[in-house]
């Protein structure tokens, strides 16, 4: 019996995918092309379907919307806000402040055009932003990039799930085409976890009480403080690389895309074996930690060509290069402006890589 | 040396546990030193230390967590009322209060301050006003009076150049939400020419603590400002502060009940 | 400075002098001039402020005036005699 299907567009799937993910609190401000997250939202607030959704608000702005979740957040729930490029670029100093204080929660960047305010098209130039940490200081977060629909439903619960197991801001990297695109999918069905916060400040009991702080004057207090944020980094890295593979196992020539262009470079894929191409796909599903170990265990085996494919002018490239260890050429396939590259495109180069 | 003492005492006024008794980083005769008093008298009052959280604000308050002994969180500077805008809004249980500086509430954090306040929001916020950024070693604030020297207005502030001197209680006291929005002189205040000073600063400012308090449990959004003094950026002594901030700042920034909804005052 | 005569001191108030700044605000407000500051140097550099239970204007009456001015919680504690 066929799963009953909903044909819902992506940014709607992001924000019931939190809801049935159990998400508490949702602090808004509308930038196009992410405002359908907040619009769903503010629909189904106050609907007996989602009890744990008690709170939604809409602020005067994007530093407003990411201190709110802050707060939120500094008691244990969890809380969500979404945003695109110029709202993005406000929130970062809430999310360096967050990351140094280990709070957990979601922001979601559906990138469009730019920079400045750009245009509404798709494009995947927030990467470094987002992945480098777009904030001041130096600290990370987890950025998970769906390239579905369906993804984009299931997302919002491995986001929360790895920002409270981690005890650190999660990102969610869409490109605008994503997030306005509608496909059919199956809610997935989600057990809502429940996560222990004994760091949660929510009031002192008697002599212990709890501090979220990111001020620690005192030299060795900073030190100490920065050289265990490295190591929960080290230990994310080691622990929650994902990423996923198209046909890799006997490929000579190996694309490298994230978000809608994976899709696209599949597709590219299909068309290059036709012609005998022995083309393959490593799509990155987090960016942050970077999937390095599978990109190098393609080169290690003998891959001598990949082709990276972003909307940007060249971003994610460069962890390939690295990933890659120069044991293999890097080529690069880039489209501005909000363009998507034709597959038609993306497989005349590839041959041209072959030869 | 201490006048010998024989007989049964009671403590009248002590210790309290709210305070963590750690020595200040406050520049001498500071009223942020007072206002830490202040507070934590009244969470006591309240028997409330279990259910507090507490801002650090960014400013000389960036530190309030050594003081005062409940749950804290840093917010970043300007945007402690949205902080705890999300606070109350998934506990609203909670007691939370932030001190902020003229820098943090009047211009950085003029938006988050605003619309929490006009949303009514249960929280309450502690204006220290002493009319230029203190932490940052002495720059010119939106509260800095025409013709004060600081380090970025070394000729003088021109208002001309600079915009008016912001008015934080009545900015506030001109919005429908909030509930309660005092403004005291809490310097101790020279009394005419004798070397006397009054506390009544302190007395005020005790209750307006408690109130805006009791207010934020009644549900309403409060708001005290607290006229203050910098000496060490001013560059004047203590009590050269106190006489100047009288003269000057309390004309500038009269006190007084702004508003009252809940008519807190009365009772 | 009264003299000690037998007569107890109906109330005093204990100075944490280490955490003292020298301010002088309880010095300005208290109404018999209980308090002055000290000749000698505290640890941070400051000239802490003393108690004196018989001051130049009268004897303390534990108004509590100081310990509510005191930025630096240096008047720890108000004490009066029990009833």
């Amino acid at each position: 019996m066929k799963a009953e299907t909903e044909f819902v567009k992506g940014n709607e799937a992001l924000a019931l995918g939190a809801l049935k993910a159990g998400m508490n609190a949702y602090f808004a401000y509308p930038i196009t092309p992410s405002s359908e997250i907040p619009e769903t939202l503010a629909k189904e607030f106050k609907s007996p379907e989602y009890p744990e959704f008690k709170i939604f608000l809409q602020a005067m702005n994007e530093l407003e919307a990411i201190n709110m979740v802050i707060g939120a957040a500094s008691t244990g729930a969890k809380a969500m806000t979404a945003t695109s490029g110029p709202g993005f670029s406000l929130k970062q100093e809430g999310i360096s402040y967050a990351a140094a204080m280990e709070v957990p929660f979601l922001v979601v960047d559906v990138n469009r055009a730019g920079p400045g305010l750009g245009n509404l098209g798709p494009e995947q130039s927030d990467y470094n932003q987002a992945t480098k940490g777009g904030g001041h200081g130096g600290y990370k977060t987890i950025v998970l990039a769906p390239n579905s629909v369906q993804e984009m439903a299931a997302f919002p619960a491995l986001g929360f799930s790895l920002a409270f197991k981690h005890r650190t801001p999660v990102l969610m990297l869409v490109d605008a085409f994503l997030g306005q695109v509608k496909e059919d999918i199956v809610f997935p069905k989600i057990a809502q976890e429940k996560f222990e916060t004994p760091w949660a400040t929510t009031g002192a009991r008697g002599a212990e009480r709890h501090l979220l702080l990111s001020l620690h004057l005192d030299f060795e207090d900073q030190r100490k403080h920065a050289e265990h944020l490295k190591s929960k980094y080290e230990e994310i890295d080691m622990m929650e690389q994902r990423s996923e593979e198209y046909l890799t196992s006997d490929a000579e020539v190996v694309l490298v895309a994230f978000g809608v262009v994976s899709r696209l470079c599949r597709r590219a894929v299909n068309e290059l074996r036709a012609k005998g191409i022995r083309a393959g796909l490593f799509r990155p599903v987090t960016l942050s930690p970077f999937p390095d170990k599978g990109l190098k265990s393609l080169a290690d085996r003998g891959i001598k060509k990949f082709v990276v494919v972003e909307l940007n002018v060249g971003q994610m490239v460069y962890d390939v290069k690295l990933a890659v260890e120069g044991k293999g050429s890097v080529d690069f396939i880039y489209k501005l402006g909000g363009f998507l590259p034709t597959t038609a495109e993306i497989v005349h180069r590839v041959e041209m890589v072959s030869r | 040396m201490q006048d010998k003492a024989t007989g049964e005492y009671e403590v009248k006024l002590g210790r309290l546990p709210t305070l963590t008794g750690k020595p200040t980083h406050y520049c001498a005769g500071c009223e942020h030193g007072v206002l830490t008093r202040l507070i934590a008298n009244a969470i006591e009052e309240l028997g409330a230390r279990e259910k507090t959280v507490m801002i650090d604000s960014v400013g000389c308050s960036v530190l309030a967590h050594e003081y005062i002994n409940v749950d804290a969180v840093q917010s970043p500077h300007g945007r402690a009322p949205a902080m705890m805008t999300g606070i109350k809004k998934v506990r609203p249980d909670l007691l939370v209060f932030a001190v902020q500086g003229d820098g943090d509430a009047v211009a950085i954090g003029l938006l988050e301050l605003i619309y929490a306040a006009s949303r009514g929001a249960p929280i309450t916020v502690f204006l220290v006003n002493n009319a230029i950024y203190g932490m940052t070693g002495g720059q010119m604030a939106p509260t800095t009076p025409a013709g004060m020297v600081t380090t970025t207005t070394p000729r003088g502030r021109d208002l001309k150049d600079t915009g008016p001197v912001m008015d934080a209680s009545k900015l506030l006291a001109g919005l429908e939400g909030p509930s309660y929005v005092k403004r005291v002189f809490l310097p101790v205040t020279p009394m005419g020419s004798t070397d006397l000073y009054s506390a009544r600063g302190s007395l005020e400012g005790a209750k307006s603590v408690l109130n805006a308090f009791k207010v934020q449990l009644m549900g309403g959004f409060s708001f005290v400002e607290f006229v203050s003094t910098c000496s060490v950026n001013w560059k004047m002594s203590v009590l050269e502060s106190k006489r100047y901030s009288f003269e000057v700042l309390a004309k500038l920034f009269p006190p007084g009940l702004y508003v009252d909804k809940m008519g807190v005052e009365k009772k | 400075m009264g003299q000690a005569s037998g007569l107890v001191q109906k109330s005093m108030v204990i100075v944490d002098s280490e955490v003292c700044k020298g301010c002088s605000l309880c010095v300005v407000s208290c109404p018999q001039k209980n308090l002055k500051l000290s000749e000698s140097l505290n640890r941070i550099g400051y000239h802490p402020v003393e108690f004196h239970y018989h001051g130049e204007k009268g004897d303390c009456t534990a108004c509590g005036l100081c310990y509510w001015v005191c930025p630096d919680f240096a008047i720890a504690e108000v004490r009066r005699l029990k009833q």
